[in-house]
């Protein structure tokens, strides 16, 4: 039977793709072509706000573009200034001291806590479930005011320094956090729990999505996307970067390979997460300050390159930065975000679904969230263009029931 | 099987050997040789046991070439290595791995983009996939030394 309407869904999403994603405020486009309820070819647009930060950087100098790299991104920018400065780092071959490391390590794994159980709840809003949303996110201000209680500041830290960090915790910082951190793990087994034993949740989550291990590593899949296929991929397990190597820590895997088992494995992470960050308030070394004298730090850097990697909350993040012995810029700095692959590449995963789940796999691919804009539905039959946003295509009038012009 | 073993194929490719900090083993090889060397990644290795990272494009206006990286990590060790081939600066052209390793399109669709290098049989190549419209128009490569972006 010939196909008698398109229903063509674009998308306009902000999510982190590429190297230059400002987290709230990057666009990228999703086309979507659906016979009737099935989508059967989805293109993926990108570049609407390419602000050309690699270039930037050649145009500033190293410790400027600290600050810079930071920008990348708002929701993962500890990480992000970590792989840059551990590049530099390698480059100058200085080398932080532990307590540093530990700090490191510290404010990363916060990061990675309020990370997951962001896109948690925006998977809860996704399907629906507005209650849940509402609660994770009260819940996930402990996280952020931990952040501020580590860093200076809850979401821009300009944590990370060439040969340490900016600032250092004291006894009483340390009981605050402890008291936070103490509270926050009840919580985050609870909304385990309901993602675990929900019905709603299951039934919209569950086989929605599935990807094999194979389609992960030729797709270069990273991170959650990949662990939760059974694709054991950790940075940190691998490279064992700053302190990583003396902190004990599991790497979650789960088989199902569906949505459902990546937002399990972030929860598990989480928990992993909140693990370290009470062993790291437990056994922070005191092997003096860990932070730097700026005014010692080298000015001028060798010929050489280095490649970093680190585990950022969406996956393997990596940098590469080249220093050509000549000036104080860089000759080269190559961003490669974990979402620049999981979007660009997942084009397959959403072919035989229902329109409904296209949000639900694309929320569980951890994009950016604040990428709810607005969808329109064009009947080519009736010439009819509907837009609906994207929440109540996942979750309201359009997700819940069957959907049909 | 130790990585060593593993990339022992590789040596009728290698032009040189090296490292980039800190401890990537670096294999440089000539730009026809590209697609033999992945084809034969996935036929020694299997497509579970590796993955395509990232591609890195350098302009190197002083030596007149384009130079490309490869980072391809190794599973399970999950360790990084580095195939690295240079291309003249006039004519980049490099035969497309998508093909083989689908994973390759973000990175390919990117330096194609911001550094003009033509990966033959990549049908997924275009103009303004980042850049702006105005570039485009003006036939721009902002990551070359000399686009005056």
């Amino acid at each position: 039977m010939a196909v008698t309407k398109i229903i063509e869904v674009p998308f306009t999403l902000e999510i982190p793709v590429g190297p230059q994603h400002p987290a709230l405020h990057e666009p990228v486009l999703l086309k979507a072509y659906a016979d009737g309820e099935e989508i059967v070819k989805v293109d993926i647009n990108t570049g609407y706000n390419h602000r050309g930060i690699e270039k930037l950087c050649e145009k500033n100098s190293f410790y400027r573009d600290i600050f810079i790299i930071g920008r990348v991104c708002g929701i993962c920018n500890a990480v992000h200034a970590n792989a840059y400065v551990r590049a530099l780092e390698a480059i100058l071959d200085v080398t932080p001291n532990n307590r540093a490391r530990y700090l490191r390590v510290l404010a990363m794994e916060l990061e990675r806590i309020h990370s997951h159980m962001l896109i948690n709840a925006v998977m809860a809003e996704n399907i629906g479930f507005e209650a849940l949303f509402m609660n994770i996110m009260l819940d996930r201000e402990k996280v952020m005011k931990a952040k501020e209680i580590v860093t200076g500041a809850r979401v821009m830290a300009d944590y990370m320094m060439v040969g340490g960090v900016r600032r250092d915790i004291d006894d009483v910082k340390r009981d605050k956090l402890r008291k936070l951190i103490s509270e926050l793990r009840p919580r985050v087994e609870y909304y385990r729990k309901v993602f675990e034993e929900d019905e709603t949740i299951l039934k919209r989550l569950i086989d929605v999505g599935r990807l094999k291990p194979v389609d992960v590593t030729s797709h270069g899949l990273l991170g959650p996307v990949a662990r939760a296929s059974g694709v054991k991929i950790d940075t940190r397990a691998s490279d064992r970067y700053d302190a990583y190597n003396e902190i004990p820590f599991d790497v979650v895997t789960r088989n199902e390979g569906d949505s459902w088992a990546r937002m399990m494995v972030r929860w598990d992470e989480v928990l992993e997460a909140i693990n370290m960050v009470e062993y790291i308030l437990e056994k922070l070394p005191s092997d003096g300050n860990p932070v730097p004298d700026e005014k010692k730090l080298p000015r001028k850097f060798p010929p050489g390159e280095a490649y970093t990697r680190v585990e950022a909350q969406r996956g393997e993040l990596t940098y590469y930065v080249m220093s050509d012995g000549k000036g104080m810029n860089p000759y080269r700095v190559k961003i490669r975000t974990p979402s620049f692959n999981n979007i660009i590449n997942t084009g397959f995963m959403y072919i035989g679904h229902t329109i409904p789940d296209l949000p639900v796999i694309l929320t569980s691919l951890d994009p950016c969230i604040s990428c709810m804009e607005r969808v329109t539905v064009v009947d080519l039959e009736k010439n009819i263009v509907y837009k609906v946003s994207l929440k109540e295509l996942g979750g309201g009038k359009w997700g819940s029931r069957r959907y049909s012009i | 099987m130790a990585v060593e073993e593993k990339l022992s194929f590789m040596d009728k490719y290698v032009v040189e050997k090296g490292f980039v900090k800190p401890n990537r083993r670096l294999f440089t090889i000539r730009s026809e040789h590209v697609r033999q060397v992945f084809t034969e990644f996935i036929e020694r290795l299997g497509r579970e046991n590796f993955y395509l990272s990232t591609i890195v494009g350098t302009d190197m206006k002083d030596e007149g070439r384009i130079r490309l990286d490869y980072y391809v990590v190794l599973l399970p060790e999950e360790e990084t290595i580095v195939i690295r081939t240079y291309l003249p600066r006039d004519n980049p052209v490099v035969d497309s791995i998508i093909d083989l390793l689908p994973g390759a399109l973000s990175g390919e669709c990117e330096t194609y983009d911001l550094l003009g290098v033509v990966f033959k049989g990549n049908s997924f190549l275009k103009r303004g996939f980042f850049i702006p419209q105005d570039l485009v128009e003006q036939d721009r490569y902002p990551l070359r030394k000399d686009s005056g972006v």
